[in-house]
């Protein structure tokens, strides 16, 4: 494994119901990444179809492995790339359960996926009426490192990428979705995950204007200690890369030890409460 | 939560580019020539047709005067000229006078003592002009709608509430006046009182029978899911108050929706057929 990789953040805007024209955006700037010495790209959350699909979500929705991860996976072994994107998941056994689900592809094949497990349905957003839930928290071992994924409004809830911290991950991938009026929230959330978990995060989020809603963009690769690594633009197409070194790691747990110091009985205590708000 | 003042003080410049670029992607993900908006000599719409200017080019943007005999201000048609003049844009003037003169006389039980209904009709007609234009030229109509007198339902159901797009339609107008001193302009109009102009002498705070200042800060709160309780008791204003602009608020929403149906089929437009506006 390695014990440095560069990951780009690839912060795009999404033609909605397009999957074909965003899949060809995905592999040139997944061949940009490479040409830029990148072993992983990352993309924003529903980068293949767009975000506000509405009723359109069950046309788009896809089996996994079906189509576009077989085109996914044979990008990413033309370009000997790793690369992470979300899109609709259409359910294995049912015809109409779909899932907002990451999508990791590397050059030996699909890696796995991530089924977004916190689904906002709240003031603008109504995925709960779309999809269905997440389960399991999803961190991979692979040749870059132990990746772990999470989706948009997982990052509010802690326990999403500690559990993926505690699974192995190294890096967290948080592929979003945002409004604007959300930016100064996920700019502090995504510190607090990496201190907290001691951990990269990276944080790639939309940009573009979708039925009235605006993506700001903002991605962002954060460090253990929680300082701000890159970012990118605001509102705008970008692409950005950056160093992951892993041994920051072992830094950022010495001095802050968030894992070491953690106390196994208070989980039992916060889901006995939980039930009960 | 504070009600003060300063709540109205977001990113001026952040909400201009903001709008600009929904305005922007807007006309060209729906392929038309450009923006089409009525421009009346008050504060909103001289505001729509800046940000319009800012986002597309003046020379997209046709502004359309559509005085009336019976609304007459010259004043008015100098404040649409200046900022039309000071935003490059495009205009044109269309004298509705003899068009809603017809619309008395052909209507059976028109009744000129009804300002209101009468008055309705001014703003119905103004949508016609303006659609007519866009039609013609394939452009998007900007509507002038802010959040104040949304929330409160001031406004014609299909007259000015009749556009493709709203820009400002989440500003408060405490915040509309501030968004227009920041782009330049000037302090006068950017003061200037609201009217509607259904009838002669209308002014909107007199007929709502609240000063802006305080509905604002009554709505913002009522927007961030306060109590009228609490709203009064941080403005200092009676309960009744808030109340009065809360049921106001409420009563309003059928102005506010696309016509309902009652519920046959398997889906149902305008209550659960969800789609996107367009694709891009």
């Amino acid at each position: 494994m390695k014990d440095k990789i560069k990951v780009a953040l690839a912060q795009v805007s999404s033609k909605r119901e397009d999957k074909e024209a965003n899949f060809q955006k995905i592999e040139k700037l997944t061949f940009k990444a490479k040409e830029q010495g990148a072993n992983l790209a990352i993309f924003p959350e529903m980068s293949l179809t767009g975000y506000v699909v509405h009723d359109q979500i069950y046309e788009l929705a896809e089996k996994i492995p079906g189509p576009i991860v077989k085109k996914a996976e044979a990008l990413a072994k033309k370009t000997g790339m790793h690369f992470i994107f979300g899109m609709p998941e259409l359910s294995e056994k049912t015809q109409a359960t779909v899932f907002n689900t990451a999508i990791f592809v590397g050059p030996k094949g699909l890696i796995g996926k991530y089924r977004k497990m916190y689904l906002p349905t709240h003031s603008v957003f109504e995925e709960k009426r779309y999809f269905r839930p997440g389960y399991q928290t999803a961190a991979f071992q692979t040749d870059i490192g132990n990746i772990g994924l999470c989706i948009c409004y997982d990052i509010f809830f802690p326990e999403v990428p500690r559990l993926t911290r505690l699974k192995g991950a190294q890096l967290i991938v948080c592929i979003s979705a945002s409004p604007a009026i959300r930016r100064s929230y996920f700019e502090t959330l995504t510190c607090a995950r990496a201190i907290e978990n001691t951990a990269y995060v990276a944080y790639v989020n939309l940009v573009g204007v979708q039925d009235g809603l605006q993506f700001w963009g903002g991605s962002r690769l954060v460090s253990p200690n929680g300082d701000v690594v890159v970012k990118a633009k605001y509102d705008e197409e970008d692409f950005v890369t950056c160093e992951v070194d892993y041994s920051d790691l072992r830094t950022a747990e010495a001095f802050i030890p968030t894992l070491k110091d953690l106390r196994p009985e208070l989980f039992d205590k916060l889901k006995e409460y939980s039930e009960f708000l | 939560m504070k009600l003060t003042p300063s709540v109205f003080d977001i990113d001026f410049s952040e909400t201009q580019e903001r709008i600009c670029r929904f305005i922007k992607e807007y006309v060209e993900n729906a392929g038309a020539k450009g923006i089409m908006l009525g421009l009346s000599g008050g504060i909103d719409s001289a505001l729509i047709a800046a940000l319009s200017s800012l986002a597309i080019g003046g020379k997209n943007v046709l502004a359309l005067m559509l005085p009336e005999e019976e609304n007459f201000s010259q004043k008015d048609i100098d404040d649409a000229k200046a900022v039309a003049d000071q935003f490059q844009l495009e205009t044109s003037i269309c004298d509705m006078t003899e068009v809603t003169k017809c619309f008395y006389k052909q209507i059976p039980i028109f009744d000129s003592n009804d300002r209101l209904c009468k008055g309705n009709i001014k703003a119905r007609t103004r949508m016609i002009f303006l659609y007519y234009y866009a039609n013609k030229f394939s452009r998007i109509v900007c509507g002038s709608s802010d959040k104040s007198e949304t929330m409160m339902g001031y406004f014609t159901k299909w007259g000015d509430a009749a556009a493709d797009i709203m820009p400002i339609m989440d500003l408060y107008k405490t915040q509309v006046r501030k968004l227009a001193i920041h782009l330049g302009i000037p302090q006068e109009l950017a003061s200037k009182p609201s009217t509607p102009a259904l009838w002669p002498a209308q002014m909107a705070e007199t007929e709502i029978g609240i000063k802006y200042e305080t509905m604002d800060l009554i709505l913002y709160g009522l927007e961030r899911f306060m109590t009228t309780g609490e709203i009064a008791k941080e403005i200092g204003v009676e309960k009744s108050l808030a109340e009065t602009v809360k049921r106001r608020w409420l009563s309003n929403e059928h102005k506010r929706r696309m016509p309902i149906a009652p519920k046959i089929g398997f889906r149902t437009v305008g209550i659960d057929f969800r789609l996107p506006r367009h694709k891009y």
